[in-house]
């Protein structure tokens, strides 16, 4: 499977380079989708600039990015586009060693249960065979480096593509079942945008089911191993933010980049949903709203973890989604990063109840985007409702699109455990419903 | 003028037409205050973006590259223009804003808009009384801020502005007599409203044969516009005055004339010069002659580049994160590969 992947990566590469030299790149770069107050490029190119003339990064409101950030580019800043390509590909590598190694698990698994005989009769068609899965490793990393959002996010150069590959690591160190891999490369993922903190919790099911402690809560063994993994996350978090101190000798970062990460103070449009609703609220009321939005981020975890704890890689897809979807300051490379799961559950497709809409949708609000945009800001004949209605639609399209994956998934599970053709008591064809 | 809104067009134009004729007479713009309450050249609605014409046909454009608007917009207020007239402004106000006349000053004032028996309307909002008017023209006098003052008003019922005046020096002209409107002259049906009051129409006549050497004087002034052809009557006081109106020249106060006389003979000058010389080689005047402290060396600031003062991350982060980055690196993979590597 190597050489396919090389093939890939080469004409992932040559997209990115061609496109980094065309008049485009400029054009990209400036997308309010593609770049947020958070990730975009001219601002840690600025940051730089004020570092170099002895003025702290963080002292404007312009640099939101973390001293880690800052030490990278400072060496590299040069070959930027380099950097930004390597980490693309180094993306793409991880998922694919991810999903070769956790199709061994979902391998093991379903043997494991076929001989336990906990599957029903007539479910053969639902079992998933080693031909079908041979490919998507390769869809993986092909779904990841083509997508047009990652490409586009690539040559904004936004840093967006960084925090990907941080978590594209920890996904391949989780899957590998590394518990002090997966915890370091998780606290740096956090400490980049905060978000990630809620993939803590897929993870731990994840290794738990990898040490078969079973999940229940009055084991000791399970605390224990909770424990540790989540002492390691910590304790790891805490040294990268001490080791941050030491880069500018302030905590100014802090404020600059988790402050405003929760408190959201730039209203620039996004794709997100936050901007719109703080523009028009008053301030009166804008500390409740923020603390409301936020909370919807970190509040879904412990109902899937409850309902997913089976089942912790769709666990993480779904929070990645729902991640890049709530979060504060969302740009088109977080939607690339969970898209590019979507070939791991291809076998779901039959389930799938509204593909074609939703698909149709999320195409066609990429390209309204700029549109809308333009019609906004540069003929002015429309106004900021337009493009946030653009944005809802996306926004909806997007939780349509993991809900009803997540139906197809439990429906599969169900039908799995009780058989493709259900009955009602009286014998009449049963239909299943998602309440 | 002190007219918002589209259909007040000619209130402005009538202003710039008077600002242009005194222009070309020779005032600076350091020396006009100019106070237009509305933008009617980049008014939405203005046909002719840029313009502002003052005759039918679009003959006379009198907005022109060299405007100077002083006052815009709603900086147009009672308050900033009796603060004008008698300097009471405040320290942080440019120079262009102010009125910096002394007790030779010769000052035109110039009104238009819209107005009724003892007042003029400002910006729609609040008006000026005649009273307000003529004290603040006392304020002007007592602070010695004018030689001679020329008063103009074109609004309806405009006589009524300068009843109350009771300052020396003060000649006063309107459009119109209490109890009587003034029209405007002409609409244009290319830009869709009146493009001149009927009494500035003729005042920009009669002001466009003036020239910096002519010797027309006031009283041809108060013939301008009969009432024949402005339909009010135009009224004028010069009780205040002290000099006679026939010898009152129209570039006294429209135009900057100065009087200049050519001598053909060479002053001698050296017999002061040569006795102050020989004053001071007396007095050795040891000590260095004083000059200014330099205590900001600008002109070596300016020639000097900014030092490209390198910013280099502190010794202790590299180090401290490479020892972490070894560490998890040994950690995942085992203590054995050293010998490997060393």
């Amino acid at each position: 499977m190597a050489a396919p992947l090389v093939l890939v990566v080469l004409a992932a590469v040559t997209v990115r380079a061609a496109l980094y030299r065309s008049s485009l790149a400029v054009f990209i770069a400036e997308r309010v989708e593609v770049a947020s107050p958070l990730n975009a490029w001219k601002r840690v190119v600025e940051g730089l600039a004020l570092l170099d003339l002895g003025v702290s990064p963080y002292s404007g409101a312009i640099f939101h990015e973390t001293p880690l950030i800052i030490y990278l580019f400072h060496f590299l800043i040069e070959y930027a586009e380099l950097v930004f390509m390597i980490t693309d590909v180094l993306t793409a590598v991880a998922l694919y060693l991810a999903i070769q190694d956790f199709n061994k698990v979902v391998f093991k698994k379903q043997k494991l249960l076929i001989e336990l005989d906990k599957y029903a009769p007539d479910v053969a068609e639902l079992i998933q065979t080693p031909m079908e899965m041979h490919y998507i490793p390769l869809k993986v990393a092909l779904f990841y480096l083509l997508n047009p959002y990652t490409v586009m996010s690539c040559v904004a150069k936004s840093t967006c593509t960084i925090n990907n590959s941080v978590i594209a690591f920890f996904i391949l160190a989780t899957i590998k079942g590394s518990a002090f891999l997966s915890a370091v490369f998780l606290a740096l993922a956090t400490y980049q945008s905060l978000y990630p903190l809620t993939l803590f919790a897929p993870a731990l099911l994840y290794l738990l089911q990898r040490q078969f402690i079973p999940i229940k809560l009055k084991s000791r063994s399970f605390w224990l191993y909770t424990m540790q993994y989540a002492s390691l996350y910590l304790c790891s978090l805490v040294v990268i933010i001490c080791l941050s101190f030491f880069l500018l000798n302030s905590w100014d970062f802090i404020p600059s980049v988790y402050g405003f990460i929760l408190s959201v103070p730039d209203l620039t449009p996004n794709i997100g949903l936050f901007w719109y609703f703080f523009a028009e609220m008053f301030e009166h009321f804008s500390l409740f709203f923020v603390c409301v939005f936020q909370i919807n981020v970190f509040f879904y975890t412990i109902p899937l973890a409850i309902k997913l704890k089976e089942h912790p890689v769709f666990f993480m897809f779904v929070q990645l989604a729902i991640i890049s979807i709530f979060k504060s300051y969302p740009t088109v490379g977080d939607v690339a990063l969970y898209m590019a799961f979507l070939p791991v559950w291809s076998h779901l497709y039959r389930f799938l109840r509204n593909i074609f809409i939703l698909s149709c949708v999320l195409i066609f609000c990429s390209f309204l985007f700029p549109v809308l945009w333009h019609l906004w800001i540069f003929a002015g004949s429309a106004n900021s409702n337009f493009y946030y209605a653009i944005t809802l639609t996306f926004n909806i399209g997007q939780i349509l699109l993991i809900s009803d994956y997540f139906y197809a998934f439990l429906r599969r599970e169900y039908y799995l455990t009780h058989g493709l053709h259900l009955t009602r008591q009286d014998g009449t064809e049963a239909m299943l419903v998602l309440k | 003028c002190t007219s918002r809104f589209w259909f007040n067009y000619r209130h402005v134009a009538n202003t710039l037409s008077v600002y242009r004729s005194v222009k070309r007479l020779g005032i600076p713009d350091s020396h006009i205050v100019l106070m237009l309450a509305d933008d009617m050249a980049c008014n939405p609605r203005n046909p002719k973006p840029a313009t502002v014409f003052s005759h039918k046909n679009m003959e006379l454009n009198v907005y022109g590259d060299d405007v100077e608007v002083d006052y815009r917009s709603y900086e147009v207020t009672v308050e900033n223009f009796l603060r004008v007239l008698t300097g009471r402004i405040p320290p942080s106000t440019p120079r262009s804003k102010r009125l910096l006349s002394d007790d030779r000053s010769n000052i035109l004032i110039y009104m238009t808009g819209h107005g009724g028996n003892g007042f003029l309307k400002f910006q729609d909002s609040e008006e000026i009384t005649n009273v307000e008017l003529a004290d603040a023209f006392e304020q002007m006098w007592q602070k010695r801020r004018y030689n001679e003052l020329l008063f103009i008003i074109d609004t309806c019922q405009g006589a009524s502005m300068y009843e109350r005046f009771y300052s020396p020096n003060i000649m006063a002209l309107a459009s119109s007599q209490v109890g009587e409107d003034s029209l405007s002259h002409q609409p244009d049906l290319g830009i869709g409203v009146h493009l001149m009051d009927r009494y500035t129409f003729y005042v920009l006549e009669f002001l466009e044969e003036i020239h910096p050497a002519s010797q027309t004087n006031m009283n041809d002034l108060f013939q301008v516009c009969p009432k024949s052809l402005c339909v009010s009557t135009p009224g004028h006081r010069t009780d205040l005055f002290r000099r006679d109106p026939r010898n009152v020249l129209i570039t006294d106060f429209f135009g900057s004339v100065r009087k200049v006389e050519i001598t053909a003979e060479a002053l001698a000058l050296h017999r002061g010069v040569a006795a102050l010389e020989s004053k001071f080689p007396e007095e050795e005047l040891a000590t260095e002659p004083l000059k200014y402290a330099e205590q900001l060396p600008v002109a070596q600031i300016i020639h000097q580049k900014p030092k490209q003062k390198d910013w280099h991350p502190p010794g202790g982060f590299i180090l401290g994160l490479w020892a972490l980055i070894i560490m998890v690196f040994f950690k995942t993979y085992g203590i054995k590969h050293m010998k490997h590597i060393f």
